[in-house]
């Protein structure tokens, strides 16, 4: 039942994120589904449908705002995988990177990072609980972290990869 | 009272108006509503059927809501009935009867053969 309830929290934070629903709003549709299910003793599911049909009712269209945003988001990703993974393999090659010396394009990689994470962190604004002003959603730090850990992933596979390919 | 599952598009219809109703009597929560309903005789209303007319209530104003302290839970949200609410309710009851008269005015008596 609590872990019922815990996933389907989860996938309706999520499902209501993805249709663009501002977080104070999301705050109350999470509380009137824990406290309705809390009355009942039903399962969510059974309550109020799967979580994304269930949010698709309070979908709305995507602002401006949020659209360049996350275009700001891929492109800065985009040219961020490349620097590194182009960095990461003119190490192994011995290479420079558009004339520069390899290194520089890791570095550039990383210091891009940061106005990615940083947009990335502003579209996840905290959902909080209405009844307790607890975070129903991973925090900033998790995004953070995450996109971190995406970007050392990368490293590591093109560095793998470059390892094996030139071996 | 029977336990019947109404169409749902009748269900769609009545709710908003049965729902403001129910509010207006008292203030009130989601799970008490759904009881409310249920014992008038329109069957079980699920919570994913109920939230979103209450939203759409207080989106137009009707009602208000807020959390509450519950005495076993961490909180309920109570609906209240505004001013405007409640004007509309006197507005549309009197337009619903005449509606639901005039469609059954049409409709064949129940048990005659056509």
């Amino acid at each position: 039942m609590t872990t019922g309830t815990d996933t389907y929290r989860r996938d309706l934070v999520q499902a209501l994120r993805a249709g663009n629903v501002p977080p104070e709003r999301i705050g109350e549709i999470v509380a009137e589904v824990e406290s309705h299910v809390a009355d009942t003793g039903e399962d969510p599911r059974e309550a109020f449908g799967p979580a994304r049909e269930y949010a698709a009712g309070f979908a709305v269209p995507p602002s401006a705002r949020s659209r360049v945003s996350l275009w700001a988001l891929v492109a800065l990703g985009a040219v961020c995988g490349w620097l590194i993974a182009e960095g990461v393999l003119g190490v192994f090659r011995n290479e420079p990177v558009l004339g520069l010396p390899e290194g520089y394009a890791l570095v550039a990689g990383w210091l891009l990072w940061v106005p990615a994470v940083v947009v990335q962190a502003r579209r996840h604004a905290p959902v909080r609980d209405p009844r307790t002003g607890r975070s129903l959603s991973p925090g900033r730090g998790r995004v953070v972290l995450a996109m971190t850990v995406v970007l050392l992933l990368l490293m590591v596979v093109t560095a793998l990869a470059a390892a094996l390919t030139s071996a | 009272m029977p336990t019947e599952t109404w169409p749902a598009e009748w269900m769609r219809a009545a709710l908003p108006l049965a729902v403001l109703a129910v509010v207006a009597e008292e203030e009130t929560y989601g799970y008490a509503i759904a009881q409310r309903l249920q014992a008038a005789g329109l069957g079980a209303v699920k919570g994913g059927t109920l939230y979103p007319v209450l939203n759409r209530l207080e989106q137009d104003g009707l009602v208000t809501s807020s959390w509450r302290e519950g005495a076993g839970g961490p909180g309920r949200k109570f609906f209240t009935v505004t001013p405007h609410g409640r004007a509309h309710l006197t507005g549309r009851v009197a337009a619903w009867h005449t509606f639901t008269e005039r469609a059954a005015g049409l409709l064949p008596s129940v048990g005659s053969p056509r």
